[in-house]
């Protein structure tokens, strides 16, 4: 019943060490930004699929929504870094509010197919409306404003170890949000309605209105995440918004583990690590990717993070065990 | 409308197409008894309890609880109102522990205010004290814990009814209580329904007659759709038409 604390304990913890870590280990820092995005992207799948049981292949319309609409308010309105932000953010959360408000009138596969077929309107309105999304060229020329907070400058975010900061920052205080969620009311009953939806409705739970929510919620953080990718690459491409996004999302939420929100960094990680490494050596570097996919389905049910877990736990490595199995039976 | 009942039907039916599973039924469960529908197998038991719930809507007719109209409201309402269910079959949240079972459905009473994502789920301290007040009279504070799904299936049934207690109802339907439950389990169940029809009203419906003879303080039984008789318990076991409708099937129970 300690949960007050441990939204800023056990896993939290974790999740710094990594951010801390990763610019020192990886090759470059632009690759550790890209992981962040990416996990953030993979964190509000995870809100969906591992906590509320919600398989959404939608994801990629958040992310193009909060990367073009991001990218078309600094471009035209002079939007600054926050506010810029914030509009990917309620783009974000609009669209699956659109989404989500239709989607979860089904359930299991009907479900999915809903989510499949937004997916791909998304990509062709986006495609058919090249004059503010660049078409398949994309949209050039995305700039990364400088970081002001009260009228003062506090970095211009140039450099892209800046910019790695300001993600980590981005990225902290979403992961600690998120964790608030899971712990919560609301989180609670998402986790009720995922193991039970039945049981849900049954002792009082209007289970839509959870799903929306949820759904409100994880649009949010993908729209976020989307906005700073085109911040990185200064530029919004229109594969942003391709089923290959969503599907890429939902792999990396996959593989990493959904019983945790460490799993999305890993999953992140691993796969943008990955597609850097090995698509250098070989072109078809997407088929070892198919095969890491299938293994871990099979072997590792918990992603890399359950695996992880279930070595620790062979060890007498007490403390980080205790934080994090309550973690994963939450 | 008749105070001294809680729950009252008129007419009530359903038809699934053609057939019609529950014809004309006219049910009233009086405040603070306990009442057991029981009826041979296809008698409409099972359909009448659902429409009760809400999970089906009836084809005809009214239902009034609290002096209230509730014929179409969807099942998820009904708690607020003061109406909680059990399930024949097992409908726990596997996973979680004895205690979060208990605390989440204690939060159904909430309705929308559960959506607050940004306070701790234990901010509610009122759901907090129920799940441990019904942990204490299901007597499983020892397995309060444990992952529900690890208990053994008397147990569950157990924490069947108590999740349905956990929604402060003023009417409890239970729907087969000891289904699956094993002789030497049963005591409990029977010892746990006649000490919650203390302070509740209870609908049940029943197969096991030891039980139902022994807490129910009034019995309907149903047969072919409608109500055959309704009476004390020891009506309903010297009356003539009871023994044939049952004997008339298979000499169930």
């Amino acid at each position: 019943m300690n949960k007050k604390t441990s939204i800023f304990g056990g896993v939290t913890i974790i999740a710094l060490a990594l951010m801390v870590l990763m610019p020192i280990l990886l090759p470059s820092v632009t690759l550790a930004t890209e992981i962040l995005i990416f996990a953030l992207a993979a964190l509000a799948c995870n809100l969906l699929l591992g906590y509320t049981g919600l398989l959404s292949f939608g994801q990629g319309i958040f992310f193009g929504g909060g990367a073009y609409s991001a990218s078309l308010v600094m471009l035209h309105l002079n939007f600054g870094l926050i506010s810029a932000l914030i509009t990917a953010i309620l783009v974000g959360a609009l669209l699956a509010l659109i989404v989500g408000a239709l989607a979860i009138r089904r359930t299991g596969i009907y479900f999915v197919m809903l989510t499949l077929s937004f997916s791909q309107m998304a990509y062709f309105l986006a495609y058919t409306f090249s004059d503010w999304t660049g078409g398949d060229n994309g949209l050039l020329d995305v700039p990364r404003p400088a970081l002001t907070l009260f009228g003062m400058t506090i970095s211009d975010l140039q450099s892209s170890e800046a910019f790695y900061i300001f993600v980590a920052a981005v990225f902290a205080i979403v992961f600690v949000f998120s964790r608030r969620v899971i712990h919560s009311p609301f989180g609670t009953t998402l986790v009720a309605i995922r193991e039970n939806e039945g049981r849900s409705s049954a002792v009082g739970f209007s289970t839509n209105h959870f799903k929306l929510v949820a759904f409100v919620i994880s649009g949010a953080i993908t729209g976020l995440a989307g906005a700073l990718y085109a911040m990185l690459l200064n530029f919004a491409p229109l594969s942003n918004v391709e089923l290959l996004m969503s599907e890429n999302i939902l792999i990396m939420t996959i593989i990493g583990g959904t019983s945790s929100l460490i799993g999305s960094i890993l999953g992140a990680g691993s796969i943008v690590l990955m597609g850097d490494l090995l698509s250098s050596i070989w072109p078809r570097w997407m088929m070892i990717l198919g095969a890491v996919l299938i293994a871990v389905v099979l072997f590792l049910p918990g992603g890399l993070w359950g695996g992880i877990l279930s070595l620790t736990s062979k060890f007498p490595w007490k403390k980080v065990k205790t934080n994090v199995t309550s973690e994963v039976t939450k | 409308m008749n105070s001294s009942y809680l729950l009252e039907t008129s007419s009530l039916g359903l038809d699934y197409g053609a057939f019609s599973a529950v014809g004309n039924v006219d049910l009233k469960i009086r405040k603070g008894s306990i009442h057991t529908v029981i009826g041979p197998n296809g008698a409409g038991k099972t359909s009448l309890f659902h429409c009760l719930t809400g999970e089906r809507k009836p084809t005809r007719g009214s239902i009034h609880f609290n002096g209230e109209n509730l014929t179409s409201l969807a099942a998820h309402k009904r708690v607020s109102k003061g109406m909680s269910r059990s399930f024949q079959i097992t409908s726990l949240f596997q996973n979680l522990s004895v205690r979060e079972n208990l605390r989440i459905a204690a939060q159904g009473r909430d309705g929308l205010n559960a959506l607050k994502f940004w306070v701790p789920e234990t901010a509610n301290k009122a759901n907090v004290a129920k799940a441990d007040e019904v942990l204490e009279r299901i007597k499983l504070e020892k397995y309060a814990d444990r992952q529900a799904g690890e208990l053994s299936h008397g147990q569950q049934r157990v924490l069947e009814v108590g999740m349905a207690l956990c929604g402060s109802p003023s009417l409890l339907l239970l729907d087969e209580p000891t289904s699956g439950m094993g002789v030497d389990d049963i005591p409990i169940m029977t010892g746990l329904i006649s000490e919650l029809g203390k302070d509740h009203t209870v609908m049940l419906i029943e197969h096991n007659m030891r039980l139902v003879m022994s807490i129910s303080d009034r019995i309907t039984v149903m047969h072919q759709g409608n109500i055959l008789i309704e009476g004390s318990p020891e009506e309903v076991k010297g009356d003539e038409q009871v023994k044939k409708a049952y004997l008339g099937e298979s000499g169930h129970e």
